[in-house]
Parts: structure tokens; C-alpha cells; sequence
């Protein structure tokens, strides 16, 4: 078969450039430490009262590690208050680890301006680490559709 | 010695050049049509929503009772029902034409198309009632009513029916023709409704399984990562079914419309191949941010989708250098000039080059997608519809009008109602695609989460809102481009006198050499499988519950749990 000789410096080209991306993204993992969500568990929603995320909610670890439980349910997220986009307080430097689920369908969590986009699914454990470097307003947000109160489901979380 | 002729041998059909057979006319006619009716109602909500989701407007959607409602009618007519509908009709034109033969059997075209059509009603009927909202990827556990279910079944039934046509009619003109070169149009036809019926088996046992039944009562409980997993399987080889017919209208007809050469036709037989395979193993590049899939699987498809791109990106050497040779016919001398030295004065032409060019934007933005870590920083916001309005609404939809403006005339029988109309829709289209693409893709790298009734959000992210407002721009543009297309297309069948001029812009001559050994379906089918062993089967093992089975109670996208 014949390949012209401009058209195969052009395959070494794009076979350059993707060798160059794929080595960025093995940077961004070894060197830059981002990680994607992985499975940590599968857990019943029926039985959510038995589990960890019978107190949904904010614990303090140590001096900056924090851990936050969350159910996410037609529309809201519940970290352990009555309100209905809820807010949790933050000292800057903390390290959070939320630990979420959802009760009903599929949702999503999104952190404005950190590295924080992952699924929400019943019958799923999601887990990840962020650090909140800097003192601020960021919005936790429902990305991805789960009902007529879809575009309602938001928290904050305040740095000082 | 005189060798025999085989098998029953038809006899050559001498199609007209100018204008239709009426076989064609009714074959091709009626799945074109169709899928422009579907694509009537979904296009005219698109505007909508951007102008629903910009704060400066926040307008209520009209006729539709909300949002959600709304986007799932102008995710599911458009994605699925339109592109469905005349990819197949234009796959029939090609075969037939190519082939120089009619289908295998026209009573199979029918059948499948009245299974495609009461698909299409039923679907309709759901959307319409208020019954399905559950957007166009319909993930579980939001179970919607059964008719939609039924309707999808219908559909994705009636395009296997229409893929044994086409092999059948492609295997009697190969037992007849065994020397023969296969013209690349029915090559890269084949290999696109090979990808689709690999593809949809995933969606099929999805709706078959798991959503049909329980949306029947039938069983009680769901999983949503496995439901998630299946969706994907299909999801992502269903944009390359979208983009293939696209591909094959830029490779061989465009060379005739613009009076130039295929650059390579090998080679783009190689892309097609290479399409065929690499779109199945990717679809994880969806789920990177799911939790029941490992890093390892979402780092292996990684690969997969990157070797995907690579036949995109031969296509873009192929095609610029026959546009080349085009622009160097019309007089272009310096290097670069070619490209503006094309016939953009002719609609056909202007379209496809347009939709070539957002498809630029279109194919870096999906390789950004696909990379790994960087998915976090895109998933689920608006920088996702930004992307795939530059590919399914860029590349493949403004290449399909550009089709739409020689295919119909010819269904017809009559010239285009208004070429200088026609103009005007295609370069409106590719402004206000630019234009949603660049103001969604800023908004959602601040953080916009798509699908998302922003008009009736509490919180706005105030950085994003210059650029949400920015895209009334693009609906507005978006809209006039629609309304153009629709007139000139009725004005087309209904009102115009003018005399059809154009040739149907298929080449059965073929030059290459082209092996045969590119036919070889079952070796290609065998490759599939080795690669969805490697790249899916892990995933499957992963997301099924093995020891508890599906837990997860339906629920309605209304509220509540559902109720059968």
C-alpha cells in the first residue's frame, strides 16, 4: 500500500503529539499526585441507617484533616442540617475528605475552583481528598441531572 | 474457457444522472424526511435553552411545560431519531447508487422503517405526556414510562434489520462482482453500521434488562453504575456512527462536488477500519469520575480512545490535501490560499468545509475530554455540550444540511428553492456554533455544570455569567440558521420551479487498488472482541454486584419512587 511521503511524516507527527500527551498525563499522576475517584464500596441505600452515613455531616480528624459525610437525595445534600442548600466552615489549609453516596438516583458533586468532580450513585461509595488552600466561597454543585429540583442542589463550604 | 456468471444475476439499474428513480425517490425520501420532522422539533428547543440559561433572559420554554422536559426532547429527537433516520436513508442512497442495484429486499427497507416510525410515536408520546424525562442518556435509576423504553427497542430493532439489508444487498453484488473494487462510500458504510450493531448491543441489553422491564413492574430493582457501564458501551461508537456517514460524504463526494481527487484512498479505507475497531473500547472516557470503575480501566481506555483520534486525524491530512488540490484548481498559488480559494458560493461546499473547521475545535476539545486527569476539570459542566456542538452539531449536523441541500432537490425533482438563503444558514450555523462553543466552554471551565435549569438556579457562579449572557448571541444566530434551513427546505418540496442541475455527486469509479482484504468482516468482528475482552470485560466485573444483584429501587423523574 502506498503512503505518501508527506502524509507519513504526518502519522509520525500525531504519533509524536499523543506520546507527548500521554506522558503529561502520567505527570499529572506521578508527579502532580491528581487522582480520578476509584472504588472504595458498594453499600445499600436501604440500610444507610446502619452505616457510616447514619450521621451525615462534618468530623475533625486532627488539626487539619477533616472528613465530611454526605447523602445526596432528590434535592438536597444532607450533611446532618435542616437547611436547604447547607453550609460547612473551613479554616484554610484543611485537608477534607468527603465521603459521599446518594439515596435515590444518579448525582454529582462538583467543588468550584478545586480538583473535586465526581459521580453520585445509590448503591456506590465515592471518596476524595481536597485541599482548601486559600479562604474563599466555594460551592459544592449537583452536575449532573437527577429531577425537576435538579438546579437546587448546591452547599457551600467557607474557607477563613 | 468463459467463466459463468453466478447466482441470480440482476440485471444493472441505469439510475439517472440528473434526479431520482422513483424507488429511490420513496426509499431515501422517506427516512430523510422523517428525520428532518424529528430534527424540526428538536432543533427549534435548542435556542431556548440557552436563552432559559442565561440570567439576563431566564425565558420560560415555550410549549414545553419546563426545562427538563424540553432538553430531553432536544437530546433524544435530534442525537437519536434524526441522525438515525437519515444516516439510513443516506445509506441506502449510497448502496444503491454505488452498487448500481436495488436493496437486497424492499419489503426489509419498509418493515424497518415502520418499526423506526412507531419508535419514533412512542418515544414522541412519552416526551409529549410528560412521562420521560429522563434526558437522552436515560440513566437509571430515573425510570421513565414504558413507551419510551419500547420506542428506543423499536428504533435500535429496526437499524438491524436495515444492517442485514445492506450486507445482504453488499454479499449478492460481491458473489456477482468477486474481482471487483468496492466503491469507498459502501465500504465506509459497512464499516459504520458494523460499529452500530456492536455498539447498540450494549444499549439493548441496558433497556431490555434492565430499564423495559422495570419500567413494566416486571422486576423491582436496578443498579445504576451497571446501567451506566452498558449506556457507554454504546454511547461513545454511537457519535462515530454520527460522524461516519459525515466522513464518508467528506472523502467521496466532496472530491466531485469541488472538482477535485481523492487524496488517498487506501488510507482513508485504513481510517474507516481503524474507526470501525477503536470506537468500541473507549466508552469509559464518560465514566472517569464514577466510582465503581478502577483508575486501571479508566487509564487502558485512556489509550484506546488516543489511537481513536489517530484515524481523525489521517482524515484531516486526506481531506486538506484533496481541498488543496481543489483550491489549486480555482488558481490558488502561495501555500495557505488554497483555503480560501474554494467554491463558497455553493452551499454544498461551504457547509462541509464549515463543518470541517468546527470540527477542529470539535476533535482538540475531545482529546481534552478523553485525557485522563483532565476530566475533572470538565465532566458534567458546560465545556461538555460546548464539545459536542462543535462535533454532532458542527461537523455532523452542518454536513448533513450541506447534504440535505443536493439530496432533497433530487427527491424532489426540482432545484434548491434559494441558494443565497442556503448561504446564509451555513455561515449563521458555523458563527453561532463558534459562538456557543467558545461562551459554554468558558462557563463551564468556571464551573456551570451542564444540564442545569440555571433560569430557576439559586446560585450562579458571577464569573460565568458575562458568558452565559454572551450565548444569547449564539441562540439567536442558531435560530435564524434554523428557521432558514426549514424554509428553504419546504420551499424545496413545495414551492420551487426551478430545474434540477446537479448530478448526484456518487463516484462507482474507483481508481485505487484497494486490497481485498479489507473486507475481511469476520477478521475485523474477531479484533472487537479480543479488545472488548481487554478493555470492557473488567469493567463489567467490576460494576455488576455479583452477590447481591440489583438493589436500587426506580424512581421517577417527576419525584418519588416509581411507580408502574
Amino acid at each position: 500500500m502506498h503512503i505518501d511521503r508527506l502524509e507519513r511524516y504526518w502519522i509520525i507527527a500525531v504519533g509524536v503529539v499523543f506520546g507527548a500527551f500521554a506522558a503529561a498525563i502520567v505527570a499529572s499522576v506521578v508527579v502532580f499526585g491528581v487522582h480520578l475517584p476509584s472504588p472504595v464500596g458498594r453499600i445499600d441505600p436501604a440500610k444507610l441507617a446502619e452505616s457510616e452515613f447514619a450521621k451525615p455531616g462534618l468530623t475533625q480528624d486532627s488539626e487539619h484533616a477533616y472528613t465530611l459525610r454526605m447523602v445526596a437525595k432528590m434535592w438536597r445534600f444532607d450533611i446532618g442540617s435542616k437547611e436547604p442548600q447547607p453550609t460547612i466552615k473551613l479554616p484554610a489549609g484543611s485537608r477534607l475528605k468527603i465521603v459521599a453516596t446518594s439515596l435515590d438516583v444518579t448525582h454529582g458533586i462538583y467543588v468550584e475552583r478545586h480538583d473535586v468532580n465526581v459521580m453520585l450513585l445509590p448503591g456506590q461509595i465515592s471518596q476524595v481528598e481536597v485541599l482548601f488552600s486559600k479562604p474563599g466561597i466555594y460551592h459544592i454543585i449537583c452536575h449532573e441531572y437527577c429531577g425537576p429540583g435538579h438546579q437546587a442542589m448546591i452547599a457551600t463550604i467557607e474557607v477563613s | 474457457m468463459q467463466q459463468t456468471k453466478p447466482y441470480i444475476s440482476t440485471p444493472e439499474l441505469t439510475f439517472p444522472k440528473v434526479g431520482f428513480l422513483s424507488a429511490e425517490q420513496w426509499i431515501v425520501g422517506s427516512h430523510v424526511l422523517t428525520g428532518l420532522v424529528a430534527l424540526l422539533i428538536g432543533i427549534f428547543l435548542g435556542p431556548f435553552q440557552v436563552f432559559r440559561r442565561a440570567p439576563a433572559l431566564k425565558w420560560e420554554i415555550p410549549v414545553f411545560s419546563y426545562y427538563y422536559q424540553a432538553l430531553t426532547v432536544h437530546g433524544v429527537l435530534n442525537a437519536l431519531f434524526f441522525t438515525t433516520f437519515f444516516i439510513v436513508g443516506f445509506s441506502y442512497f449510497i448502496l444503491m447508487r454505488s452498487l448500481k442495484r436495488e436493496m437486497w429486499s424492499t419489503k426489509l427497507v419498509w418493515i424497518a422503517y415502520a418499526l423506526m416510525l412507531i419508535g419514533l410515536l412512542l418515544v414522541l408520546y412519552a416526551l409529549i405526556t410528560n412521562q420521560a424525562n429522563v434526558l437522552y442518556t436515560f440513566y437509571p435509576s430515573l425510570i421513565a414510562h414504558p413507551a419510551f423504553y419500547l420506542g428506543l427497542v423499536l428504533l435500535v430493532v429496526g437499524t438491524w434489520i436495515v444492517t442485514a439489508n445492506l450486507f445482504l444487498t453488499y454479499n449478492l453484488w460481491r458473489k456477482e462482482n468477486p474481482q471487483e473494487h468496492l466503491p469507498l462510500a459502501v465500504f465506509a458504510t459497512l464499516t459504520n453500521f458494523v460499529l452500530w450493531c456492536v455498539a447498540s448491543l450494549g444499549v439493548a441489553i441496558e433497556v431490555l434488562f434492565m430499564l423495559l422491564p422495570l419500567s413494566l413492574g416486571l422486576i423491582t430493582h436496578t443498579d445504576p453504575q451497571a446501567g451506566r457501564a452498558l449506556f457507554w458501551f454504546f454511547g461513545h461508537p454511537l457519535v462515530y456512527f454520527w460522524l461516519l456517514p459525515a466522513y464518508t460524504s467528506w472523502y467521496t463526494m466532496l472530491p466531485k462536488q469541488a472538482n477535485s481527487k481523492i487524496f488517498s484512498d487506501p488510507l482513508a479505507r485504513v481510517s474507516f477500519i481503524l474507526l470501525m475497531i477503536f470506537s468500541i473500547p473507549v466508552g469509559v472516557h464518560h465514566m472517569f469520575t464514577d466510582p465503581g470503575v478502577s483508575a486501571v480501566m479508566k487509564g487502558i481506555q485512556t489509550v484506546f480512545t488516543f489511537i481513536v483520534a489517530v484515524p481523525s486525524l489521517l482524515t484531516a491530512f486526506n481531506v486538506g490535501a484533496m481541498l488543496e488540490r481543489a483550491g489549486r484548481n480555482r488558481g490558488a498559488k502561495t501555500p495557505f490560499d488554497w483555503m480560501w480559494k474554494q467554491d463558497w458560493k455553493n452551499p454544498v461546499i461551504a457547509a462541509q468545509i464549515s463543518a470541517m473547521l468546527l470540527f477542529i475545535t470539535g476533535g482538540v476539545t475531545g482529546i481534552m475530554n478523553a485525557s485522563l486527569t483532565l476530566n475533572i476539570a470538565l465532566h458534567n459542566t458546560s465545556w461538555i455540550p460546548a464539545h459536542f456542538h462543535q462535533t454532532l452539531g458542527g461537523a455532523v449536523t452542518l454536513t448533513f444540511m450541506g447534504i440535505c441541500y443536493w439530496l432533497i432537490p433530487m427527491i424532489r425533482g426540482r432545484g434548491l428553492y434559494s441558494v443565497k438563503m442556503a448561504l446564509w444558514q451555513v455561515h449563521t450555523w458555523s458563527i453561532g456554533m463558534m459562538i456557543f462553543g467558545y461562551t459554554y466552554g468558558a462557563a463551564g471551565l468556571i464551573g456551570v455544570p451542564r444540564r442545569t435549569d440555571l433560569g430557576a438556579a439559586p446560585y450562579i457562579n458571577p464569573e460565568a455569567v458575562p458568558y452565559l449572557n454572551m450565548s444569547i448571541i449564539s441562540g439567536v444566530l442558531l435560530l435564524i440558521s434554523a428557521i432558514l434551513f426549514f424554509i428553504n427546505m419546504a420551499g424545496t418540496m413545495l414551492l420551487s420551479k426551478k430545474q434540477l442541475t446537479e448530478e448526484a455527486p456518487i463516484d462507482t469509479y474507483v481508481e485505487s487498488k484497494s486490497p481485498l482484504w479489507m473486507e475481511k468482516w469476520g477478521l475485523w468482528l474477531s479484533i472487537v472482541g479480543i479488545l472488548c475482552v481487554i478493555a470492557w470485560a473488567p469493567v463489567f466485573l467490576e460494576v455488576v454486584d455479583f452477590t447481591h444483584g440489583f438493589q436500587i429501587p426506580g424512581y421517577s423523574p417527576n419525584g418519588g419512587l416509581y411507580k408502574p
